[in-house]
């Protein structure tokens, strides 16, 4: 017996899991806001500088 | 930032300014316009001032401090770096933060309390416009005792919370968002979550389809290669049924939605692109099956599969497009304030929510307050900016009896008004119903892809009818075989791909130039030409009174602002502006003495000082000499409403109030009427003033109308509408609102993002109006392009077509030519030019 009756098989299944964690991304929301994301990155930059964190005026 | 050098003269036809020269040698030197550094709204100061120090007014100012205080400068440099779009005003108001903490007022939204005793909230936030006030946002939370967490959300314009109860209120928060200039209000979701869930289904199903089709083309990879190579027939089946399985999950599951497509369109009788789609898919589906049994013959599986997820995918930007259309927020609860102070029995006040007043009830408007219901003033004397819902440029008196509509704003001192009309049943509430009913009673223009789409199955089908029995003769199978290949490779992907694309990338280009477009009907519509109607006030002109001339002493005018800077009035911010241009310092003593419409009077140092217009002045039996009138005349012949300075009885001073022309106007209005454009004016100001705005910018006398209602503006339109040319009106987005929805293509260039797009489909939000020309240029080139694409994929479908019929076609030909033109398509869509890049 042909090793292609296991394998193709087994590809379907591997990328079957990958196609399941996508779904459950999309239902966790991450595709609908494409926008503030971006953004969140410029803000762990600025603390990884290490700078001191600014008391607010009360 | 460009500093645009600008002189004051105002804008004169040449006789008259022969005329004038006189009188405009007296005036000062050079002004200036410089973005104020907060907002970027333009703002007159003198050249010799350090640009970064401008602001257009205190609240600018302060919220500059907070964010300077703060340390955060880099969100301004972050945000010119994102978008050069400019930030609305901040809303100031009395502190109504105090409802954060009732669960009453937050309903469905009040905050959850988590498992660690910290709070979680969602709320509604206003202000909004690009991702740098996410970033401040989320900053500031970071360094608020208290205040957890912050989600901006970008997409719905709403924020998720999570905050320590026991550290800090919601109301607190709110208060600081408001210092910032965000607006947060309880969230309504259930409009919402019906989009959420469509778009999320949409998205899983693009996901399944791009798995199943992805592992059915490298099977048919494998197949292929065999075919060259020799398969032994063993493994050849093996493969053929495994790609006919994914083909056919693909088909029956996300391909589904083309087939209720189809069935809906046949119950209708309507023609829909989905019908030659759900036959070929059909068809495919069922040879593919049977040869995959048989183990003979063509299979097309992997065309299938990619032709789902292709199909999705141009489904899915379609969908996005109508979501950005859908998401609608009340408009009217924007304009008018949802809550007002009710005064009770016993003459004490309580803040109230607007829509649970009732008929009869008094309620009390504190100066600079929005009137949020229509009544009757029963005490008080006031002046009203009704600008909001008449576009008059200079307020109204209001006194006693005379009657108030919500969405105006109490300018002077405050009043008692006796309550008749709330919400809907007021005056603005029927306004937004007509918008309502403008827009609803507009047909949607049938996708020009759809009514090619019933065309099509016609010819497909007799295609495929006519190949049958070419072939009959060669036998039965060879026949079918061909008739089926010519039913898949007409499958109109590209075609179906085409119209969405051209406008999503036209849309999304638009919006990178400052116009944000709800729908792309707006774009063809654009394209065309026709008659544009342009409001004058804040669109073409400034919306804000500008002291242009000034005669006279000096100090009358430092007197003037001194008294002036104690009422809030357009006039009397302007004075005051002018007194700051000309660094004269204001006298801190002055004191207000009384204000009514004409004019105001007051002391200074125990000088008496009048400050008004020529009756106000007359009134007070001050002497006006004959220099003066001269002066009066000339300054009423160059458009400039003259305003009086008296000091002691002698006058002092006199000043030329005008509300200048935009930058750009002239040139735009010039480059619209070569494309073709029929313009004209559309204003609730004086019939005077527009008429002579209107002959300053070239349009003719008898298309500039002066004095409308916004009853009135809509009617306009309506009519020209009958006669058939596509009307385009420009304008406010939310005082020309009714209008805006009426014309074919409302363009709102000031207002609010959300609140416009209500109304108008095109909303411009660097408020230049150079963009609309831009705009135009971009609809015609937008247009074009997708003709070219309907004309590029259909050859393709064509030359499938002959191939198919003559029999030259196989598998692995059909699986190249279709992803050949998708591609095609899509390069043709991005590599076009459509709208120049902003030209900052």
């Amino acid at each position: 017996m042909s090793v292609v009756y296991v394998a193709l098989p087994v590809a379907l299944l591997l990328g079957a899991a990958g196609m399941y964690a996508c779904i459950r991304c999309i239902w966790d929301g991450q595709y609908e806001d494409l926008e503030s994301p971006a953004i969140r990155i410029l803000i762990d930059d600025q603390k990884a500088r290490g700078q001191p964190e600014k008391q607010l005026p009360k | 930032m460009s500093l645009t050098e600008q002189t004051i003269e105002p804008e004169v036809s040449s006789a008259d300014a022969v005329a004038n020269a006189t009188l405009c040698s007296v005036r000062r030197g050079q002004v200036v316009s410089c973005p104020c550094i907060h907002c970027g709204q333009s703002t007159d100061c003198l050249a010799s001032e350090d640009a970064q120090r401008v602001f257009c007014c205190p609240g600018c100012r302060s919220a500059y401090e907070l964010i300077h205080g703060w340390g955060l400068d880099e969100f301004y440099a972050l945000r010119e770096q994102l978008r050069p779009a400019s930030a609305s005003a901040v809303v100031a108001g009395p502190d109504r933060h105090v409802q954060f903490d009732e669960p009453a007022f937050l309903g469905k939204s009040a905050p959850r309390v988590q498992a660690d005793g910290t709070c979680s909230v969602e709320l509604a936030v206003a202000g909004l416009h690009c991702a740098a006030c996410a970033w401040l946002i989320e900053n500031v939370s970071a360094s608020t005792p208290g205040w957890l967490s912050a989600r901006v959300r970008m997409s719905d314009h709403s924020i998720r919370l999570v905050f320590d109860p026991q550290r800090t209120k919601l109301s607190t928060i709110a208060q600081l968002m408001g210092r910032m200039g965000y607006q947060l209000s309880p969230l309504d979701r259930s409009r919402d979550q019906h989009i959420q869930r469509e778009s999320r289904r949409l998205l899983v199903q693009i996901a399944i389809a791009g798995f199943l089709a992805a592992n059915s083309m490298w099977i048919a990879v494998a197949l292929y290669a065999g075919e060259f190579t020799g398969v032994v027939f063993e493994y050849r089946y093996f493969l053929g049924l495994m790609g006919t399985v994914l083909g056919t999950l693909a088909v029956a599951g996300p391909g589904r939605t083309f087939f209720h497509g189809a069935f809906a369109s046949l119950r209708s009788r309507t023609p829909h692109m989905d019908l030659p789609i759900a036959i070929g898919l059909f068809v495919g589906t069922v040879v593919g099956i049977i040869n995959a049994i048989r183990g003979s013959g063509h299979i097309f599986f992997d065309s299938l599969a990619a032709l789902v997820f292709l199909l999705l995918i141009g489904r899915w930007i379609q969908f996005r497009q109508q979501q950005r259309a859908a998401r609608a927020v009340d408009l009217m609860l924007r304009i008018t304030p949802r809550h007002a102070t009710r005064i009770t029995d016993d003459e004490l006040t309580e803040l109230v929510l607007a829509e649970n007043l009732q008929s009869g009830q008094r309620i009390r408007i504190a100066p600079g307050e929005c009137v949020a219901v229509d009544g009757v003033i029963v005490a008080g004397a006031t002046t009203i900016d009704r600008s909001l819902l008449t576009g008059e440029s200079v307020p109204v008196a209001g006194n006693c009896g005379d009657s108030v509509s919500a969405g105006t704003i109490n300018i002077t001192a405050p009043i008692d008004v006796e309550v008749q009309a709330v919400g809907r049943e007021s005056r603005i509430g029927r306004v937004m119903q007509s918008v309502e009913s403008a827009a609803a009673d507009k047909t949607p223009i049938v996708q020009l892809a759809d009514r090619i789409g019933g065309v099509f199955v016609m010819v497909v089908m007799s295609l495929a009818a006519l190949t049958f029995v070419l072939w009959l003769p060669s036998g039965l199978g060879e026949a079918t075989s061909h008739a089926t290949s010519l039913l898949i490779v007409a499958c109109p992907c590209a075609l179906a791909l085409a119209t969405p694309l051209a406008i999503a990338v036209g849309l999304g280009r638009a919006a990178k130039c400052n116009v944000l477009v709800r729908d792309g009907q707006s774009l063809q519509k654009l394209a065309l030409g026709g008659r544009m109607w342009l409001d004058k006030t804040g669109t073409l002109t400034e919306g804000r009174q500008r002291v242009s001339t000034l005669l006279g002493a000096n100090y009358g005018l430092q007197l003037a602002a001194s008294i002036e800077c104690k009422c809030v009035h357009p006039v009397a911010s302007a004075i005051v502006r002018e007194a700051e241009l000309l660094k004269l310092t204001l006298i801190s003593s002055a004191v207000l003495d009384q204000a009514v419409s004409g004019g105001v009077l007051g002391t200074v140092d125990g000088q008496r000082v009048a400050v008004g217009n020529m009756d106000f002045i007359q009134a007070l039996h001050i002497v006006v000499d004959q220099d003066w009138i001269t002066q009066i005349k000339t300054l009423l012949g160059c458009g400039e409403a003259p305003l009086l300075i008296a000091v002691d009885g002698v006058m002092c001073t006199l000043l030329g109030l005008s509300d200048p022309l935009r930058k750009g106007a002239r040139e735009t209005i010039a480059k619209l009427v070569r494309e073709g454009w029929s313009l004209g004016l559309l204003s609730g100001d004086h019939p005077e003033i527009v008429s002579r705005v209107g002959q300053q910018l070239g349009i003719r006398a008898e298309d500039c109308h002066g004095g409308l209602l916004p009853e009135e503006k809509l009617e306009l339109v309506r009519e020209s509408r009958r006669s058939g040319s596509t009307v385009v009106m420009v304008g406010d987005g939310a005082n020309d609102a009714a209008a805006l929805a009426a014309a074919d293509v409302g363009i709102a260039v000031r207002g609010g993002a959300e609140v416009s797009l209500q109304a108008a489909p095109v909303f411009v939000s660097s408020g230049q109006l150079t963009t609309i020309h831009n705009l135009i240029v971009g609809a015609r080139r937008t247009n074009r392009v997708i003709y070219a694409m309907f004309a590029v994929s259909l050859s393709y479908n064509i030359l499938a077509v002959a191939l198919a019929m003559t029999g030259l076609i196989s598998p692995l030909v059909a699986a190249l030519l279709m992803p050949t033109s998708s591609v095609s398509v899509l390069a043709i869509v991005l590599a076009a030019r459509t709208f120049e890049e902003s030209n900052r």
